[in-house]
């Protein structure tokens, strides 16, 4: 027994400096890179596959790896290779913050795109000082100002902006059902930066509008019933409740209150307004209201959709979540091919350069066009509403903006 | 114990590391971790940084778990405490790190000792949910940082990362900065921690983890040294967390959940429990198998295709794989297989 003890003991011994030696192997192999005009361009990229928010993280992931590939069968970029270096973060900030580091110094990515909002503002500071266009699924509002955060970019309505044009929804609608007064709102949101990102800049329009403090109500992660927290709004009289939470979590909110009977309106907010919800929460999912700024259903949508048909690739019939890492993606390319087109040396100044003077940057349809310019990163400021009508999204109104 | 030395002087006797074989050992180390940053990359750099912050943290953790017994699944709330607390200072008033970190880590110290409070009249597992609590009762505070007039995440100005008036900066980039930083407060905590079980304290603490009654009939306070084990405990995890918040530059809740402090569990428990060395083994082994794991996927991807979305579920596999191998095979963890090890060449030819 002791010389088997031993005998482990040694292997561990010897796993553990293979190891070592193997991690140092790939630190010197890192340095190569740059130059050569054939040598394929680097994107890197983290995905939650397997943590939190992994219901809509990997048909986002999906989106994105396909475009790299579309674009690559289409010739690239110029004739260069687009490389996609991504890897699972199981929304982790210490794993983002791994991956990044790693990406960046050792693969020598050009441009890279994230995922959280809590893993996105860590990143900040290093984004800013390695000087890396980033765009994220992460459509924080303190994330638009390159005053603060120069390299970030923010590729849809940031969520302050989309839950004012959900909240003018609701006044509109609250009107049109023809009851006086004003509408109570509530909000039921993931327990994260994430999901409290909008509401400061969010009840501070509704309290302008008169409407009394909306009440929040964070749903805990991982939680199988929603009834104590949906009790509560209930309790408080919310006639509208924005939702700013991934699909899961926001289909069981649904169907939690269909059992309990309470009737109300329910806005998601991006995240959970998309086809997981409708899988999940089935007919109790008519009549939610959602901001999707993403249209799949447009010219450049079909395009993703089709690729992704003829290629089988599996994103969970989550179309546009799929359309939106698609979009994403295309959005940060679009960058590089400019500075490419112009015949500049492809750094993360011009890049970044590029994006803010490239003027508006055609979507196909899926968004209305993309503008940043040096004092605005938020390309976007208007979004249609959507609405489940028999099992699918239909747009219920034009482009609405915030401001 | 190795044979064959006497001690002809007092000072020698009572000396930390009476062997040469030790002696050689600390300098290697030592001259490894001078020469390291010179020919790391940032990202070697990170993640010596981070080992060598979550070893500070895994030494704080194994004083309380390790050597007075006491169990606590809240040391991740700690390591917020201390980073909250060096961040508030540095954006709110401007304090650079130098005088940020002493205050946070004495700050956790005291917060350490009230939560500890409950371990007078609870052990084992009802300890175990009371430390459960202050987890939860310091996580709430700051999700709902409106209350204390804290946002949800904080972000540092570059400034507050100055020693005595000299900016960071001056030292090279960030990461290859903070190195020394880190580096300079492990070695210090390491030569703190590895004497303090030499003191009357330490004996206490190890006292009240062998038999907590027996301790008290022979005249240890058992109230004073569970309070000051939780104090110090916390001095360490609140060492870790201004750290944390200073290198990292924006902290936000995230990063200190139940997760992490099970994660520094795990660390000590396969490090080694009641072992400096062995916290610092354990700190590096919990960081390094993930990126080991996915930069071994990555090499083999050209071998073995789809690798990449086998990962994932490899590394949660390998985590918990981990884990449970060290409890059946090696339950007093790396520590006690690096002795294996010695033990071996000491004996070598003539084990038995």
């Amino acid at each position: 027994m002791r010389k088997r003890r031993r005998t482990f003991g040694w292997l561990i011994a010897l796993a553990l400096f293979a190891t070592l030696l193997a991690a140092c192997g790939g630190g010197a192999g890192g340095g190569a890179g740059g130059g050569a005009s054939s040598e394929p361009i680097k994107v890197g990229a983290i995905f939650d596959l397997t943590g939190a928010t992994a219901d809509v993280g990997t048909p986002y992931s999906r989106g994105q790896t396909a475009f790299i590939e579309w674009k690559n069968e289409q010739g690239g970029i110029n004739g260069r290779r687009l490389q996609l270096i991504s890897e699972d973060y199981a929304y982790q900030v210490p794993r983002a913050e791994e991956l990044y580091t790693r990406f960046v110094t050792q693969d020598k990515v050009l441009v890279f795109s994230g995922w959280g909002t809590g893993d996105t503002e860590a990143l900040r500071p290093k984004i800013t000082e390695d000087k890396i266009p980033f765009i994220s699924a992460s459509y924080s509002a303190t994330l638009a100002n390159p005053a603060e955060t120069p390299y970030n970019f923010l590729v849809a309505p940031t969520y302050s902006d989309q839950l004012i044009i959900a909240m003018k929804w609701a006044i509109d609608d609250w009107k049109a059902k023809g009851n006086s007064g004003l509408p109570k709102f509530g909000y039921l949101i993931n327990d994260s930066p994430f999901g409290r990102s909008p509401l400061a800049d969010g009840t501070a329009f509704a309290t302008s509008q008169g409407i009394e403090t909306p009440l929040e109500v964070p749903s805990p992660r991982g939680a199988t019933d929603l009834t104590p927290q949906l009790t509560q709004l209930r309790d408080y009289g919310a006639n509208y409740i924005f939702l700013q939470n991934v699909s899961s979590p926001a289909a069981l909110a649904i169907k939690n209150a269909k059992s309990l009977g309470y009737d109300v309106q329910f806005v998601c907010l991006n995240w959970c307004a998309n086809e997981i919800l409708i899988n999940q929460a089935g007919a109790d999912a008519e009549g939610v209201v959602g901001t999707v700024p993403f249209n799949h259903e447009s010219e450049g949508g079909k395009i993703a959709l089709d690729y992704a048909r003829q290629k089988n690739i599996d994103y969970g019939g989550a179309d546009s979540t799929f359309v939106q890492g698609w979009t994403a993606m295309s959005i940060l390319v679009a960058g590089i091919e400019k500075v490419v087109a112009d015949g500049k040396p492809l750094t993360g100044e011009n890049i970044k350069a590029a994006l803010e003077t490239m003027g508006p940057i055609d979507t196909k349809g899926v968004t209305p066009p993309v503008q940043f310019s040096a004092t605005d990163h938020a390309g976007l400021k208007a979004l249609k509403l959507f609405r489940v009508e028999n099992g699918r999204w239909v747009p219920i109104t034009d482009f609405i903006s915030a401001r | 114990m190795q044979s064959g030395t006497f001690h002809t002087t007092y000072a020698s006797d009572v000396s930390l590391r009476p062997y040469w074989p030790q002696r050689i050992r600390i300098a290697l180390a030592l001259a490894l971790a001078l020469i390291f940053p010179w020919f790391a990359d940032r990202y070697w750099l990170n993640l010596a940084n981070t080992i060598a912050i979550a070893a500070i943290g895994a030494i704080g953790l194994n004083i309380l778990v390790g050597y007075t017994g006491q169990i606590s699944v809240g040391h991740g709330g700690f390591l917020a405490v201390g980073a909250y607390t060096a961040g508030m200072m540095a954006v709110y008033l401007g304090t650079p790190m130098w005088i940020t970190i002493p205050v946070a880590s004495f700050f956790t110290a005291a917060v350490g000792a009230f939560f500890g409070l409950p371990s007078l009249r609870l052990k084992g597992l009802y300890l175990a949910i009371a430390t459960l609590a202050s987890q939860e009762i310091i996580i709430w505070l700051l999700t709902h940082g409106k209350l204390l007039g804290i946002g949800e995440s904080l972000s540092l100005p570059r400034a507050s990362n100055n020693l005595f008036g000299l900016p960071l900066e001056w030292l090279g980039n960030n990461d290859f900065a903070f190195y020394w930083v880190c580096l300079a407060f492990l070695i210090v905590t390491v030569i703190f921690v590895s004497n303090l079980f030499r003191t009357r304290t330490g004996r206490a603490f190890v006292a009240i983890r062998d038999q907590d009654i027996a301790a008290q009939v022979i005249g240890v306070d058992l109230f004073r040294y569970k309070l000051l084990a939780f104090a110090t405990s916390s001095f360490f995890a609140g060492l870790a967390g201004a750290l944390t918040a200073h290198y990292r530059g924006v902290i936000s809740w995230e990063r200190f959940t139940i997760e992490t402090s099970i994660l520094y569990l795990a660390m000590i428990i396969i490090g080694g429990l009641g072992s400096v060395s062995g916290s610092i083994y354990g700190a590096a082994f919990m960081i390094l198998l993930p990126a080991f794991l996915s930069n071994l996927a990555r090499t083999l991807s050209d071998v073995v295709p789809n690798i990449n979305s086998y990962l994932p579920f490899l590394q949660q596999g390998a985590f918990g794989l981990a884990i449970i191998l060290f409890l059946i095979f090696e339950p007093e963890g790396i520590v006690k297989m690096w002795r294996n090890v010695k033990d071996y060449f000491r004996l070598w030819p003539f084990s038995y």
